[in-house]
């Protein structure tokens, strides 16, 4: 049984057809997002020495592209509400291929921060946002898969970004580097221009609902969806604070964003603490890619069966848990193997929170509300995404030994996995407990409509209650 | 430096040893008496420069060896690859002599002149050097970049007994290199917007006349031209 949010989009989306281009578009733009401002760190040591900055100076440059990227995430969602997906995401592109052609020519590291970071991140928030709406419009029945494909842009992209950074590097210097990243992104553009708003065609439902639920859904549904326009167009949408789903996913992240990139930052520098080379190192990232890359659609099949989606908060409660009981698990298994071990089973908890991560939202606020919703989770987040690491770093430096970070990680990971399923059991119970009532209120209209045929009123009735316990029962 | 050696299994009250340098020998033979189990030799060497480093050994009788290697600090890790800097702009390259090791009296700087080294003199040539060193870690700048500035370049750690030499390679390039898959990737970028955009509207016009002549149909012929008007909506 799907969640009442997500039934009244008011059209039905066409779940396949050119959506797969609009996913195969968001996966480059998704890819682009997370993996580009990662991909960067290989200039920094070319950058560092040209204009002879210390470390942490050159590593501002992806905190702020970063803070930019997440702080983007509002006027993004504002802009895609109003304009739609597609020209935000061209702007998106245009304007990382502007800022990285710019820092080309940098003549100060100021520049570089201007360029790269301010701008770069704000387009690269242009790029997120609406690649992740867009998918809610295309999609409803296989929305799961569309999503956990799309996020798998992100690891792909890393594994070929960084390689390609390198080569580019040592051919041109980090100048032509960011010269030929800077076109290399208009590919967004590419990506922006298949993002075809949906022709929302209202097509009549097929005849698995009885016609009298229609009538009070489908105003329902227009009332909610005048109601997400105006709230869109506001600068905050006060009202999802006091959505239950929204707040319980809000929270929930809020705490689990501390301890969710730390462990991936720090798996090479805790491998070479425990003697092993730095290639051997740097192996063990690319074996979390490669699980990474395999998880994430694997999930979105998994959560897309009929067996999961109609529970998939708590599909994704247990993700996050596993999560931690990783990182609690990691400090026990010393030596390479260990190590290996740990890096597999971890990509495949780090795929499959990733690939639910926005679906969740969807199905929990809706696919009207989501831009909104969305833009005001980054914001929030960016918080614990810019802590996360450093904080870590600092346990990591107190005590000298890596150990106490991954515990650290892991209570932050299984918290929140615990709080999600206890929160979503008590609000699926709260869901069914509405739209039983919506169900009833609906028939006691329709019978206070129906015209004085008994008989046929009273058949009519006796098949509407059998439907109304066959759906509070699924 | 000092060798102790505890003896074989005949423990000879006496015996010669005698220090090599880079294997020849230096001073004259000791006879090395057996104190505590052991045979202890000493030698005191004043380094005084270059010449003085190299491989010594001290030599007990023709049973044992011990040998150490007498030489400056050695850099860590230098880039090996190329750095490529353009024409007209700027190159810093950067040399570093890491913590433990000590730091040397000053550094030097030179231009690799086919298999000579010339030293290069930043005061002399101001707006073209510029050198900066601050104890274990020294800088080159290079300015107004010219193909003759390419090639090897070597920085020295400079100690009183020798220099300690590390090698840095400058490439110089033009713009034009990376502008020419810069602007392949931008015409890529606009030929397949292009293509998306047109393919869009040529779908579009084909539905809007399909959706329009099925309308039409549809008026005409209540019933009989369905499947017509479903194959048109198809296309």
């Amino acid at each position: 049984m799907a969640p009442a949010a997500a039934a009244n989009l008011g059209y039905t989306p066409p779940d396949g057809g050119w959506g797969w281009a609009v996913v195969f578009g968001a996966f480059i733009c998704i890819g682009f997002s997370y993996a580009f401002p990662k991909s960067l760190t290989i200039y920094f040591k070319a950058i560092q020495e040209y204009f002879s900055v210390s470390y942490s100076e050159i590593a501002w440059v992806s905190s702020i592209m970063l803070a930019a990227m997440y702080a983007g995430g509002p006027v993004s969602s504002i802009l895609v509400n109003r304009y739609g997906s597609r020209p935000v995401v061209m702007l998106g592109g245009l304007m990382v291929g502007i800022a990285m052609v710019t820092a080309s020519f940098g003549k100060s590291i100021m520049h570089i921060y201007l360029c790269v970071g301010v701008i770069g991140g704000f387009g690269l928030a242009f790029n997120l946002q609406p690649a992740l709406t867009i998918i809610g419009t295309y999609f409803h029945v296989k929305r799961p898969l569309a999503n956990g494909l799309a996020m798998t842009g992100s690891p792909v992209f890393l594994s070929t970004l960084a390689p390609l950074n390198q080569f580019l590097l040592d051919s041109f210097g980090w100048r032509g580097s960011f010269l030929i990243l800077g076109s290399f992104t208009l590919n967004c553009c590419v990506a922006g221009a298949l993002m075809r708003p949906v022709h929302k065609q209202i097509k009549p439902k097929p005849n698995a609902e009885p016609p009298k639920s229609n009538g009070p859904a489908h105003e329902k549904a227009a009332t909610e969806d005048t109601h997400a326009q105006s709230a869109g167009l506001k600068f905050v949408d006060w009202s999802l604070f006091r959505h239950r789903g929204f707040m319980i996913y809000l929270v929930g992240n809020v705490i689990m964003f501390f301890g969710f990139f730390a462990p991936v930052v720090f798996l090479a520098p805790y491998a070479k603490h425990q003697g092993i080379d730095e290639y051997s190192a740097a192996f063990l990232l690319s074996i979390l890619a490669l699980v990474d890359m395999f998880v994430r659609p694997g999930t979105g099949l998994i959560a897309n069966t009929k067996w999961i989606r109609p529970r998939i908060q708590y599909f994704f409660s247990l993700a996050v848990a596993y999560n931690g009981v990783c990182h609690l698990l990691c400090p026990l298994v010393p030596g390479y193997v260990g190590l290996v071990l740990y890096a597999v089973f971890f990509g495949v908890a780090f795929g499959m929170v990733s690939s639910l991560l926005f679906e969740v939202l969807m199905d929990l606020v809706g696919a009207h509300r989501f831009s909104t919703a969305v833009g005001l989770c980054t914001i929030i987040e960016c918080g614990p995404v810019l802590l996360g690491p450093p904080i870590s770093g600092a346990l990591v430096d107190i005590y000298g030994d890596y150990k106490y970070m991954y515990y650290a990680c892991g209570v932050m990971m299984l918290v929140p996995g615990i709080f999600f399923l206890i929160m979503h059991y008590y609000n699926y119970k709260k869901l069914d407990e509405e739209e039983r009532k919506r169900q009833s209120e609906a028939m006691r209209m329709r019978s206070g409509l129906s015209v004085r045929v008994e008989g046929e009123e009273e058949h009519v009735k006796m098949s509407q209650v059998d439907e109304t316990a066959d759906e509070a029962d699924g | 430096m000092e060798c102790t050696w505890t003896g074989n299994q005949n423990k000879l009250p006496n015996i010669t040893g005698y220090w090599k340098k880079d294997g020849n020998e230096i001073d004259s033979r000791l006879t090395v008496p057996l104190e505590n189990e052991q045979y202890n030799l000493k030698g005191v060497f004043d380094i005084v420069g270059e010449e003085s480093l190299g491989n010594y050994s001290c030599v007990f009788g023709s049973e044992a060896k011990i040998e150490f290697v007498l030489a400056a600090p050695q850099m860590g890790e230098v880039r090996d690859k190329p750095i490529v800097s353009y024409a007209g702009d700027s190159v810093v390259i950067a040399c570093k002599m890491e913590e433990p090791k000590p730091k040397p009296s000053t550094w030097h700087w030179y231009k690799a002149n086919g298999t000579d080294k010339a030293l290069i003199d930043a005061a002399a040539e101001p707006h073209r050097y510029q050198i900066h060193s601050e104890g274990g870690k020294s800088t080159l700048t290079v300015r107004n970049l010219t193909q003759a500035d390419a090639g090897f370049y070597y920085c020295g750690a400079v100690y009183l007994i020798s220099t300690s030499l590390g090698r840095l390679e400058v490439r110089v390039i033009t713009f034009l290199e990376p502008l020419k898959p810069f602007i392949a990737i931008v015409v890529e970028v606009l030929v397949l917007v292009a293509v998306i955009l047109l393919y869009e509207r040529k779908s579009k016009k084909k539905s809007i006349t399909g959706s329009q002549k099925t309308k039409k149909e549809k008026r005409e012929n209540s019933g009989g031209e369905e499947s017509s008007s479903v194959r048109q909506r198809k296309v």
